[in-house]
Order: structure tokens, then C-alpha cells, then sequence
């Protein structure tokens, strides 16, 4: 049945310290095809696409690629030589400059020129032919800043076409668009079928791939479960193959009892602070009990963050809902305000928001709690000193002393700095913003514990993570999103991966509060 | 752990700040060789102090500035106009309201010139934290008002300012006997803080340094002012101007590191967004490190009028410059987030002796510039591959 074959891979395997990214795939791509990619997060979508668009390049990993039929050696300044054998990617965010205008922004970096200088007339000119080519509705001289996210979004491709690409890579290009936007895309997908582009398709939305995709190849754990048209597939059977492992003991057990109800969230509707036509937040309600931990679950896009940060106050401007905190309405609007109600967060990026990395462990941790040692004008550093020790004791945080700078230390021991940064603070409700992204096994089932003994202490913790073995191992219940708004609110007895990507992908609809 | 690993250790900690006072002492013997003993002469020595004070004062106060994130290039006009200010007060006004009253005139020049710096930290201060417009495009257009600010009160005449009380702001010098009194008070606070720090560390339970580590920095820097004042008194005392600075330096300097002030403000240099999550009011505290700035650019200008006894159309011509490039020297991050109080006055002290060296060498000034930018960019270019090779 497969005969014209573009693209070959060939045993690929992958390997990162610590980690198996890919673990001998084998798998192949027709000419012309939709070919969909799926898999939960961290089964190896993304570095497979990776090492075809060069950013891994040819050495670092094992097994092959053929392309038309001949090996494909991307070696030094692999990007380039990918994107000159006509291999093009759209990546998640969009690598737009976004000052420029589009037709820069598609010639970037290979501006048409005469006589040294670029040539306006033809840049402009032929950037009206792909737009054309492609059915593109943007202007070439626009603003790419003044364009919306899916116009963005068509630059992006525009930008992948402009180099008579073969095969087109779209890694998880909804994550940001509205439902007509989508609409659009799935269009000019379909047109660059047509025109006898073959392309990759990867998202996390399932319904995307029923509609467009040819052929679907599951990834898991970095192995390939199958390849199978489409049309053989139901999405209870795909949910499966993307799921189905055993859990392993990777979680502490814990006798902890949830008390009483400390918070509740209402019907909350928010809209992103930058642009008031951004809806984030579209509905959310819960509620959340002593001492208990409260999954956040939903896919990429869906508005996990965007809940976290608006809970706290610096995130999403709240058009519509209540927040009670102990029975008292409470309307954040700062960090401050949060962290004097009793709120905490361990931001997602602990990185960008949750660290200076060149301050001291000490500096980091008593940051918020400054107050607490101080008065006016003066901290007492002894008293500092001795508080922030008590908290990295308590963590068993691993470094060489309290003054080193915190981006000398591991990814773990980062993220145990950040929680006692905000420990120290003695809040009441912990927001923690997918808390093991990105580090090992080991701390993180530290963390697990961590969190484990704050929640028997009577800590309130919601937890949001992309994982959802971490959220069946720790919660108590699992809140699921779906595109902004709260998709079911479910006992971790009656939660099961399959139960939760159905309403995550918003096959299922919630059932009725109980 | 011996006494010497300690030393080395120590050091080891704070290579930059260690790098640039040797970079000090070498200028100091270069120039000193060069000039046959001229150069180390206590009546230079004293005025080489007595040159940086003005810089130094606007480059304490741009650390934080820098350490923030933001610049202020308005400092140096500003610190020109406030000097101009004062000379028109002592001369036209108070001069006919409240004639033969110099120690009352010069209390006003300073009140005056204090005010007029926080009302400009206010002015810029607001415009950028509470505003959002950038510390660059303000206080570039601060400098051209101030400029033009100082033309408009001068009319293009130089106005005198040298009333015998306020002249003595930055011009006296205080009797050699009362010097070393300071000097014994400062040496003796040392050594009581020593203890005092031995003994709460001993409370908390903290681990130490040894008796010994201690005691040998507290006598080396007991040292080093017992030896400045010994120097300086063989010309005429402790200039009052560096008096005043050392005291600016030394409570800003314990602020920078003690205060919630101090250290919201690297905070927000580090990392923006990790400070507003922690709950910092970033407008706020941006605010405060303007309105400071200003305070420290009144101070600046009083001593500017009271050094110079006059207040001209040039006043604080460049000094903005100055005060950054000292910050710079002084291992302050044009990034944000790093940088010292003392770091700050060793730079300046850096740039005034090169300064001065070149001018007993009698280098033309064109020279004098062209060397001062090419330390300049060395040193950076130095720290940058100390701080690689670590």
C-alpha cells in the first residue's frame, strides 16, 4: 500500500543524559500525505521533529533518515541545510520578529538582492506569490505586531513555504488559535495538499487529527506504538495507545483526610491584561478543602497557567465570578495582596519567574518573607540567615552553603529553593504550577513527598501539571480544563487517563455537578 | 581551617572587588614613579580625594539606578543647575534679606539644594516607574532641561559662591587633632563590632570565622584609616567633602544590603518577573531609588558650588558620564543586578587619580580622556575574562 515514500526514519534513536528521548523509531511518511503525530507530553514528538529539522543535528543520535530515497546528513549548520532540502518547520510559538513586516519576516535571512543591496520591489512581490499561491488573506507590507495570532500564525507558514518546502512540519499549530482560526488552518492545510506538500502534523487537540490527518503514527515513551490510517482508528482506541503503561510506584502514599471546604472558585471568567479580546479564563469552578491536593489538568492551551497565575492576582483581569477564601470574597490583584490572603505560588518557569538566578540561596528564599525579619530600615541577617537555614534543612536543599548563587545548583534542588521561598511564607493555599517539569526522577519524587507532608500539615496545594500519571498518583481530585473553562470535576476514584483526556479533548462534556 | 587558607579564601570570594583596588595601587606607583615621589605627596594625595567627592556622590546614588535596570543621564546638569541655584541664592537673595547671617545662608544653600535634588528624583522618578516612559528617554531629556535650565538662571554670567561658612562644605579641612579623634572612634567601632558580630553568631549558633581571620581584617582596616588620616593630616586634616562622602557611602552602602529597600531593588534588577511574583512593588521601589538618586544629586550640587565657589554655565558638564563609568569600574552590571556602594567610590577614585596623575605629567587634555576611556573598557574587558576563567 505504501509506495511513494518522501521520508524514511530508520532505528532512530535518541538519547539526553538520564533520559531515552527516542528509543528505535521506525516509521514512514508518504509523499503528500497529513501525516499526524500524537502522544502525551515528553514521548519524543518533539525531538523527532527535532532531528529532522537539523536542530539535533546528524551524529548526535543513532539509526537514519532517508529522505527521497538518500540518507540525510544534516552536519554543521544543520538548520539550514534542512531548510534547503526543503524541509520546513512551524514551530509551537511563533518565531515571528515582530516588529517587522511580513514580507520581511518570510525573506528573513534570505532577502532577494541586487547588487549588494535587497531589493524592496521583488521581496514584496514575491511574497505576494506565496501568499497567493497558498490562499494566505494577509497583507505583505502589514505589521506582524498588528496582525492577530492566527494571521501570525499563516506568516509563520508562509515563512516555512517561501523556500519550496517538500515536507512541512506543524508542531501543535492551534495551541494558540481560536475555533475559526483553527478553521482557517485546517483549510490551508488541506490547499497544501493539494500543491503536493507533504505534511507533519502534531497537536495535542485529537479531534484535529480526525479531521485533517491521512495517517496517524503514536509515539510513547519514546517508541512507536503504531501507524495506522486514520479512518481505522476511534478516538477511544487512539486515547488508549497514547495512555496505556502501568503506573509504577513513583508516588509516596499518604494517609492525609481533606477537611473542610477553604476555598471556592465561582463561574471565573478572565481575559488576558494585554489584549481585552483574549478570553483566558472562560468559566472555571471548583472548590478546594483542607489539606487536600487539587489536580489541574488539561492539555497545552487550555488554561491551566493562566488559572494558577489568575488565582493569584497577576495574571488574568477577572470580567466575571467570585473567589472565596475562607468564606471571605477575595479579589486579587497583586502578588502582595495574594500573599498576605494566604496564597502562594511556585511559578511554572521557575526560571523566568521564580528565581534570581544570581542571587544567593539565602537572598532567594527570604525574598517575599523580608518583613518577617525586618523592620524599616534594617534586616536582621542573623535572624534571616537562621530562618532561611531552617528552611533548606527542612527541604534537605543540596548546596555548598547558603551564599552560592542559585543557578550553580540542579534542577531539583532550584525548584526546592523556590518552595521554600514560598513556605517560608506559611500560606494557607500553595498554587503550584506544574512542579516537576523538568527534573529527575529522584527529586522528584522528593517533591511528591514534600508535598505529600504539607498537605497532611493541613496546606492546601492545587497543583496544575501536563502529566497525567503525576496527577492520578498525588491528588485527591482532578480538575479538568478544556479550552478555558472547567471540563469536570472528578474523585481520583473515578479518574482514569482515558476519563480525563476524553473531557481534556473535549470529546466528553462534564456531567452535571453531583 | 589555618589562617592563610582563610585569607586566600576570602579573597577568593571577592576577586572583582580585591582586582580593582590592585588596579588602584598600580595606577598609584605608575604614577608616582613616573612623577618622582609628586604624585604620593600628602597636599596630592588630600586633593586627590578632594577631586572625586562630586562623582562619587552621583555614582553611589547611580549603582542602585544601574542595579535596578534603568540609567540616569540628567545627574550631572542637574547637579550643575542645583549648584547654580545656591550660588544665585547666597548671592542675590539672601545676601539682600538676610545680610551678615553667612552660617544661616549657607544652612538654606543647603536645605535649598537638598530640595531642589528630591523635587528632580520626584519629577523623573514618577515619570518612569509610575509613567512607564524609559529612564533613558527621561532623563536624556532631564539633561537637556537642566541644561537649558542653567542658561536661563545664569544668563551666561558666572555668579561666585564663596561665603566663608559654605565655603568650608568643600573646601575645609578639619584640625589634624580632631582628625585622629575620628579615626579612633571609626577604629574602635570596628573592633566593637567585631565582637558584637562574634557574639551573635555565637547566640544563633552559626559556625565562625576564626578569632584570628577576624582580627586580622579588623586591624588591617583599622589600619588603612589610621594610615589615611596620618597622611592627609600632614597636609592640612580630613577634608570635610570626603568626610561627608565616606559618611553617605557607609549608610547607603548598609541600605544596599540591609534594608528591604536595598534589596528589592537588585531583586528587580535579577529578575523582574521573579520579583513581582514575589510580591514586590516594582514602581514603588523604582520610585524610591529615583527619589535618592536626586537626593544624592543635591548633595552633589552644593558640593559642586561650594568647591568650585562659583556657579557657571559648564557646572556638572559630563558628570553624568563620570558617575556611570565609575559604577561600571566599580563591577556594577549595566544589565542589572550586581554592583557595590564601595565598588562605586573605588572606580571614581580610579578615574580622579588617572585624572590627576595625567595632569601632573602634564598630558594634554585630549590625552587625558582618550586614557580614561581605554581603562575603562579594559577594565571590563578584564573582569569579563577573570569571571570566565573561574
Amino acid at each position: 500500500m505504501k509506495n511513494d515514500i518522501i521520508l524514511d526514519f530508520q532505528h532512530v534513536t535518541k538519547k539526553f543524559p538520564g533520559v531515552v528521548a527516542l528509543d528505535d523509531v521506525t516509521l514512514q511518511v508518504e509523499r503528500g500525505e497529513i501525516h499526524g503525530l500524537c502522544g502525551e507530553n515528553g514521548a519524543g514528538k518533539s525531538t523527532l521533529m527535532k532531528i529532522l529539522s537539523g536542530v539535533h543535528p546528524f551524529g548526535t543520535y543513532e539509526g537514519s533518515i532517508l529522505y527521497e530515497g538518500k540518507e540525510l546528513k544534516l552536519e554543521n549548520r544543520a538548520i539550514r541545510r534542512a531548510s534547503e532540502a526543503g524541509i520546513a518547520i512551524v514551530y509551537q510559538e511563533l518565531t515571528l520578529v515582530s516588529s517587522m513586516t511580513v514580507g520581511e519576516n518570510v525573506y528573513l535571512g534570505k532577502e532577494p538582492r541586487e547588487n549588494g543591496f535587497i531589493n524592496w520591489n521583488k521581496l514584496y512581490s514575491d511574497t505576494q506569490k506565496v501568499l497567493n499561491k497558498y490562499n494566505l488573506d494577509v497583507e505583505p507590507q502589514a505589521i506582524v505586531g498588528n496582525l492577530g495570532v492566527g494571521k501570525q500564525q499563516m506568516v509563520e507558514i508562509a515563512k516555512a513555504l517561501a523556500v519550496d518546502a517538500n515536507v512541512l512540519i506543524l508542531d501543535e499549530p492551534t495551541s494558540a488559535l481560536t475555533e475559526a482560526e483553527i478553521n482557517q488552518l485546517m483549510e490551508i492545510i488541506r490547499s497544501l495538499k493539494a500543491h503536493g506538500v507533504t505534511c507533519i502534523y502534531i497537536s495535542h487537540k485529537l479531534e484535529e487529527f480526525f479531521r485533517i490527518a491521512d495517517c496517524m503514527t503514536i509515539l510513547r515513551d519514546g517508541k512507536v506504538v503504531d501507524t495506522l490510517p486514520t479512518k481505522e482508528l476511534s478516538h477511544e482506541q487512539l486515547v488508549k495507545m497514547m495512555v496505556g503503561r502501568e503506573m509504577h510506584k513513583r508516588f509516596p502514599p499518604s494517609k492525609r483526610k481533606p477537611g473542610k471546604v477553604i476555598m471556592e472558585v465561582e463561574d471565573l471568567h478572565a481575559q488576558d491584561p494585554n489584549d481585552p479580546n483574549r478570553t483566558v479564563l472562560n468559566g472555571v469552578t471548583f472548590d478546594l478543602r483542607r489539606g487536600e491536593i487539587l489536580g489541574i489538568a488539561g492539555l497545552m492551551g487550555s488554561g491551566r497557567t493562566e488559572l494558577a497565575m489568575t488565582l493569584f492576582g497577576e495574571y488574568g483581569k477577572i470580567t466575571q465570578g467570585h473567589i472565596f477564601l475562607d468564606g471571605e470574597e477575595i479579589q486579587p490583584h497583586s502578588a502582595s495582596a495574594a500573599i498576605q490572603k494566604g496564597l502562594s505560588l511556585v511559578p511554572e518557569d521557575r526560571k523566568g519567574y521564580g528565581l534570581i538566578l544570581i542571587q544567593s540561596v539565602r537572598r532567594n528564599i527570604s525574598l517575599p518573607n523580608l518583613s518577617q525579619f525586618s523592620s524599616f530600615m534594617r534586616i536582621d541577617r542573623l535572624a534571616e540567615l537562621r530562618a532561611t537555614m531552617q528552611q533548606s534543612k527542612s527541604l534537605d536543599i543540596k548546596a555548598p552553603s547558603l551564599e552560592v548563587p542559585v543557578n550553580t545548583l540542579s534542577g531539583g534542588n532550584q525548584q526546592k529553593v523556590v518552595i521554600s521561598k514560598w513556605l517560608m511564607s506559611k500560606p494557607k493555599v500553595l498554587i503550584m504550577d506544574d512542579p516537576c517539569r523538568g527534573i529527575d526522577v529522584g527529586a522528584k519524587f522528593e517533591i511528591y513527598k514534600l508535598m505529600t507532608e504539607l498537605a497532611e500539615k493541613g496546606v492546601s496545594i492545587i497543583m496544575t501539571s501536563s502529566e497525567l500519571e503525576e496527577v492520578l498518583g498525588m491528588c485527591d481530585r482532578v480538575l479538568v480544563m478544556y479550552e478555558g473553562r472547567s471540563n469536570g470535576l472528578l474523585d481520583i476514584s473515578e479518574a482514569s487517563q482515558e476519563r480525563i483526556m476524553a473531557l481534556a479533548t473535549g470529546i466528553a462534556e462534564s456531567e452535571p455537578a453531583k | 581551617m589555618n589562617l592563610p587558607n582563610e585569607l586566600v579564601q576570602q579573597f577568593r570570594r571577592n576577586i572583582q572587588t580585591y582586582s580593582i583596588i590592585i588596579a588602584l595601587i598600580v595606577i598609584w606607583g605608575f604614577f608616582g614613579v613616573l612623577s618622582e615621589g609628586a604624585y604620593l605627596q600628602p597636599q596630592n594625595f588630600s586633593n586627590l580625594f578632594r577631586q572625586m567627592t562630586v562623582t562619587s556622590f552621583l555614582a553611589i546614588g547611580m549603582v542602585l539606578v544601574i542595579v535596578t535596570g534603568n540609567i540616569d543621564l540628567s545627574v550631572g546638569k542637574a547637579a550643575g543647575f542645583i549648584s547654580v541655584m545656591v550660588a544665585h541664592h547666597q548671592y542675590r537673595v539672601w545676601h539682600a534679606l538676610i545680610p551678615d547671617q553667612p552660617l544661616l545662608a549657607a544652612a538654606l544653600s543647603v536645605v535649598l539644594g537638598i530640595g531642589l535634588g528630591i523635587l528632580w528624583g520626584i519629577i523623573q522618578g514618577y515619570i518612569i516607574s509610575y509613567q512607564g516612559i524609559p529612564a533613558f528617554i527621561v532623563t536624556l531629556g532631564g539633561l537637556f532641561v537642566m541644561r537649558g535650565a542653567i542658561l536661563l538662571r545664569t544668563e551666561g554670567k558666572t555668579i561666585p559662591a564663596n561665603q566663608p561658612f559654605f565655603k568650608t562644605i568643600a573646601q575645609g579641612y578639619i584640625d589634624p587633632k580632631y582628625s585622629w579623634i575620628i579615626a579612633g572612634v571609626v577604629i574602635l567601632f570596628l573592633i566593637f563590632n567585631m565582637f558584637r558580630s562574634r557574639r551573635k553568631k555565637r547566640e544563633y549558633g552559626f559556625e565562625q570565622s576564626s578569632f584570628a581571620m577576624d582580627l586580622s581584617m579588623t586591624f588591617f582596616f583599622s589600619l588603612l584609616v589610621a594610615l589615611y588620616v596620618y597622611i592627609v593630616n600632614k597636609y592640612q586634616g580630613f577634608q570635610i567633602p570626603v568626610l561627608l562622602l565616606a559618611i553617605a557611602a557607609v549608610i547607603l552602602a548598609y541600605v544596599s544590603n540591609n534594608s528591604r529597600f536595598g534589596r528589592y531593588a537588585y531583586a528587580i534588577g535579577g529578575n523582574r518577573e521573579a520579583a513581582r511574583l514575589s510580591g514586590i512593588n516594582i514602581r514603588k521601589s523604582v520610585f524610591q531609588v529615583f527619589v535618592l538618586m536626586g537626593f544624592l544629586t543635591g548633595i552633589a550640587g552644593i558640593v559642586l558650588a561650594s568647591y568650585v565657589g562659583y556657579g557657571t554655565i559648564a557646572a556638572g558638564e559630563g558628570y553624568e558620564l563620570d558617575a556611570i563609568a565609575a559604577a561600571i569600574l566599580g563591577g556594577t552590571s549595566p544589565l542589572g543586578g550586581e554592583g557595590t556602594i564601595f565598588g562605586a567610590l573605588v572606580g571614581a577614585l580610579i578615574m580622579s587619580s588617572l585624572t590627576n596623575g595625567l595632569q601632573i605629567m602634564n598630558v594634554a587634555p585630549g590625552w587625558q580622556q582618550l586614557v580614561k576611556g581605554l581603562v575603562l573598557v579594559l577594565a571590563v574587558f578584564a573582569d569579563a575574562r577573570l569571571k570566565r576563567n573561574r
